[in-house]
């Protein structure tokens, strides 16, 4: 063999070693199960396919945890994991279904809204594949993923995304990202029919307001804010008004959904439905561009002196110190802001009231931590797996 | 943090230019680069808990997850060059060339404005000018060059026309990406766009190829080969056309048609052009030989790919990016017609979302619009895909026109001029971004 021949050999056999250690960690990944701890309140487990049967068999067959109080009352649904990069939604959605007690009404949790986003991690952003939250029996683990679907399950994308029905043309990813694609489409990519599926939920179980749970980068305008369809702009006023006023350290504002960018919750399912829809967000430092190294730390502690330095040159919509944004300020935030949203639509409309305890606020997450609110495994009575 | 970035900046570098000093090519030295990078990172920042080997948060997966970040664009390249080479070896190149030189030879103004709207097309619908470059850049060339325009010449004038080719509407992959990271409908585009990418066009065609003599028909028929015989008009056309109405079936019929995606697009087209062929075409041989061809192009997409990912997981991403938008607007202003080229030239669309979205948030912030500022650098991003290391369109010009001169003292030297004119165009409309903003319709 020339010497030609023994150098290609071995950067096969390099090659080959690549691809086997990184297929143990894509395959660890795209087979891992989140445990999810069904709580009281929680009555029964529903598929997605049930309201689209073209989701049977997918990885956005996601659960739907119904947490019925059996008394009368309206039905408020909660979305964790639209994008699975913004680790809070998960997170909280997990401690709702763990912790909530309903006492009328029902509330409706989705841990991951799109599970197949949650199965990979995106190219070139070294993301890591895993977190997890430390809890007092040890430490509860999650995936990361994605903002948009894994390419292993739609692919490939269009040339240009066209949005169903507004005809609005967006990025080609953007087919596969869940806040891109509402109100979907029965006959579209999966991400389309994952999102028709949860209209079809929102409108036969006659869901009275929808929350869309967010993250996002410190350099985006749309930060530490509720965004509101028109419906719900009352309840995210005062949400605002009362949250900054009693319990935030950094104040929560509010904004109107615009009316001419579609594709998005707190748009469409207004639109298309009779349910309230409202998005939060708050800041997570892991997804600014200018971040420095990239590891599981700051995706929790979000601390990052890069993100610090913009903050000194006022490129940020958010304040950035040195204690940065961890993530149980950011859990307690969405966990506050929900509670405190059902509880003005409740008062607002008391012929449709939800009333939920069990669940903590912000003083108290960040007091505890969340792992505090997670339910160990092993001493579960019933269990889910997403 | 900052130290930690900037040691790996400089290893990054060190390794690169000492792997090419040893005579490495760009991609292997790249992907030294890459490791070394990845390795230092490691050992020096252990808080990751990131080995090199060990499965759960290695760093062989961050380099593997890397290579397969433009997977999609080198499926492209491939398809797209495999489907012109078989129309060329069909013999559709020499009869399209030989009819638009008999017809347009004595009318050069028409022929230059006819050859630059081809020349667009492509790229247009694809947002990649190397697929202009593939498809359309042999044949343009060939007629350039019987128009009496030397090779210099008509090499830069396909480089630059499928560059700006990349950028015109309604795909500018570069406004796409950077808009989809800001949260920022790509709609509004058409309009800023059109106007620079045609400008563009229009400007480097009649600068580069204006000034040839007019071809002799004789003399340019006799160096032109013979297609062979029972082609015709609809033979030629047809795998065009069926490329065409693939490409408008999935915008016009958005909801109806499926999405197979542009590989399968060109992959279809091929199937219709060796239907349609009179000639019995060898096509696995074309096959072959066309990956051959173009297997430096996609290494260094695939190295690229695991750069991008070990700089964003040493922290080397962010710093570059913040040093970016920290800069004064002036200073912007006056740089960017020099840093997007060159940025593009090192990382090629990831410069989108890397430097895109945050100066698209910049922007916003100083009261600028997004729309005209991002249309105004998603055209000059394309001007560096003639720049090292990647210089993927340049090197497909150089590569699909057979250029034997000097890559940089003769062909990078006569895009001077039209890039120039481009820059310019672009820098005021980043300026009077608020004042264009009716363009953004």
């Amino acid at each position: 063999m020339d010497r030609t021949n023994r150098i290609k050999l071995a950067a096969v056999g390099v090659a080959v070693l690549a691809a086997v250690v990184a297929s143990v960690e894509f395959l660890a990944m795209r087979n891992y199960r989140e445990t999810v701890i069904l709580g009281p309140s929680v009555s029964e487990v529903r598929k997605l396919s049930q309201y689209e049967p073209s989701l049977s068999g997918t990885p956005n067959d996601v659960n739907i945890y119904i947490m019925d109080s059996g008394k009368p009352g309206g039905t408020v649904m909660v979305l964790g994991g639209t994008h699975p990069e913004e680790p809070v939604g998960p997170i909280a959605a997990h401690i709702l279904v763990e912790n909530a007690r309903l006492e009328a009404g029902r509330l409706v949790v989705v841990t991951r809204a799109n599970r197949s986003a949650s199965l990979y991690s995106r190219n070139g952003e070294a993301y890591p594949n895993f977190f997890r939250v430390k809890t007092d029996w040890g430490e509860k683990k999650w995936r990361l993923g994605d903002r948009g679907g894994s390419p292993l399950d739609s692919w490939p994308d269009p040339e240009v995304y066209v949005h169903w029905p507004s005809h609005q043309m967006l990025a080609y990813m953007d087919i596969r990202n869940l806040n891109r694609t509402w109100p979907g489409r029965a006959d579209g990519l999966l991400t389309e029919r994952t999102t028709f599926g949860l209209m079809n939920f929102i409108r036969q179980e006659k869901v009275d307001m929808l929350i869309d749970l967010h993250e996002a980068e410190l350099e985006y305008p749309v930060e530490n804010t509720i965004v509101a369809h028109e419906k719900a702009q009352e309840i995210a006023a005062m949400a605002s008004m009362m949250l900054t006023a009693q319990e935030f350290a950094v104040p929560i504002g509010m904004e109107f959904s615009p009316k001419a960018l579609h594709g998005l919750s707190h748009r469409e399912v207004g639109d298309y439905s009779e349910a309230m829809s409202i998005l939060f967000e708050v800041a997570e430092p892991m997804l600014d561009r200018i971040r420095g190294v990239t590891d599981e730390s700051l995706l929790m502690e979000g601390k990052d002196d890069f993100v610090v330095e913009a903050g000194k040159h006022g490129l940020l919509y958010a304040p950035m110190d040195e204690k940065g944004w961890p993530i149980e300020v950011r859990v307690g935030r969405h966990l506050s802001t929900i509670l405190q949203c059902i509880d003005i639509f409740s008062m607002m409309t008391p012929d449709r009231s939800v009333t939920v305890s069990g669940v903590p606020r912000y003083a108290e997450v960040i007091e505890k931590g969340p792992g505090a609110f997670l339910k160990d495994p092993a001493q579960a009575e019933k269990i889910a797996q997403d | 943090m900052f130290a930690h970035a900037y040691t790996i900046l400089a290893a990054v570098v060190v390794v690169f230019l000492l792997a090419k000093t040893l005579r490495l090519s760009t991609e292997l030295s790249m992907l030294a680069s890459t490791v070394a990078g990845g390795v230092w990172h490691v050992f020096a920042w252990p808080g990751s808990g990131l080995r090199i080997f060990v499965p759960d948060n290695s760093l062989l997966r961050h380099i593997v997850e890397g290579m397969f970040t433009y997977f999609d664009v080198c499926l492209i390249f491939i398809s797209a060059t495999f489907f012109m080479t078989l129309v060329k070896e069909s013999g559709g190149v020499a009869f399209i060339v030989r009819r638009i030189v008999k017809t347009f030879r004595t009318r050069r103004v028409v022929c230059l404005l006819l050859l630059t709207l081809v020349m667009l097309i492509p790229g247009a619908l694809t947002g990649s000018g190397a697929t202009a470059v593939l498809t359309v850049g042999a044949l343009v060339g060939t007629v350039l060059s019987a128009m009496g325009v030397d090779d210099t010449r008509r090499t830069a004038a396909i480089f630059m026309t499928a560059a700006m080719s990349a950028a015109a509407p309604p795909i500018n992959l570069w406004a796409m990406m950077a808009a989809a990271g800001a949260n920022l409908p790509y709609v509004g585009f058409n309009g800023p766009l059109v106007v620079l990418s045609v400008a563009g066009a229009v400007f480097s065609m009649f600068w580069l190829a204006g000034g040839g003599k007019t071809a002799d028909e004789e003399e340019a028929m006799k160096n032109l080969p013979m297609p062979p015989e029972g082609i015709n008009g609809i033979r030629v056309a047809a795998p065009f056309v069926f490329l065409a109405a693939l490409l408008l079936a999935g915008r016009v019929w958005p909801f109806d048609f499926p999405v197979i995606g542009l590989p399968m697009i060109f992959a279809l087209s091929s199937l219709v052009v060796i239907l349609c062929s009179g000639v019995r075409l060898k096509v696995w041989e074309i096959l072959t030989r066309t990956v051959r061809n173009l297997l430096p192009l996609v290494g260094i997409m695939v190295v690229v790919g695991a750069l991008i990912q070990i700089l964003a997981l040493s922290g080397v991403r962010g710093l570059i990016s913040l040093k970016v938008v920290i800069l004064p607007l002036s200073t912007l202003f006056a740089t960017l017609f020099v840093i997007l080229p060159v940025s593009e030239g090192i990382l090629q669309y990831a410069v989108a979302p890397l430097l895109g979205v945050p100066l698209i948030m910049l922007f916003n912030m100083k009261g600028m619009d997004a729309i005209v500022a991002l249309s105004a650098m998603s055209v000059l991003w394309p001007l560096g895909d003639c720049l090292p290391p990647t210089a993927v369109v340049g090197r497909a010009a150089v590569m699909e026109l057979d250029f034997r001169g000097r890559y940089f003292g003769d062909f990078v030297k006569a895009c001077l001029v039209p890039m120039a004119f481009v820059a310019l165009c672009c820098t005021l409309f980043l300026i009077y971004s608020k004042q264009l903003s009716f363009l953004a319709f």
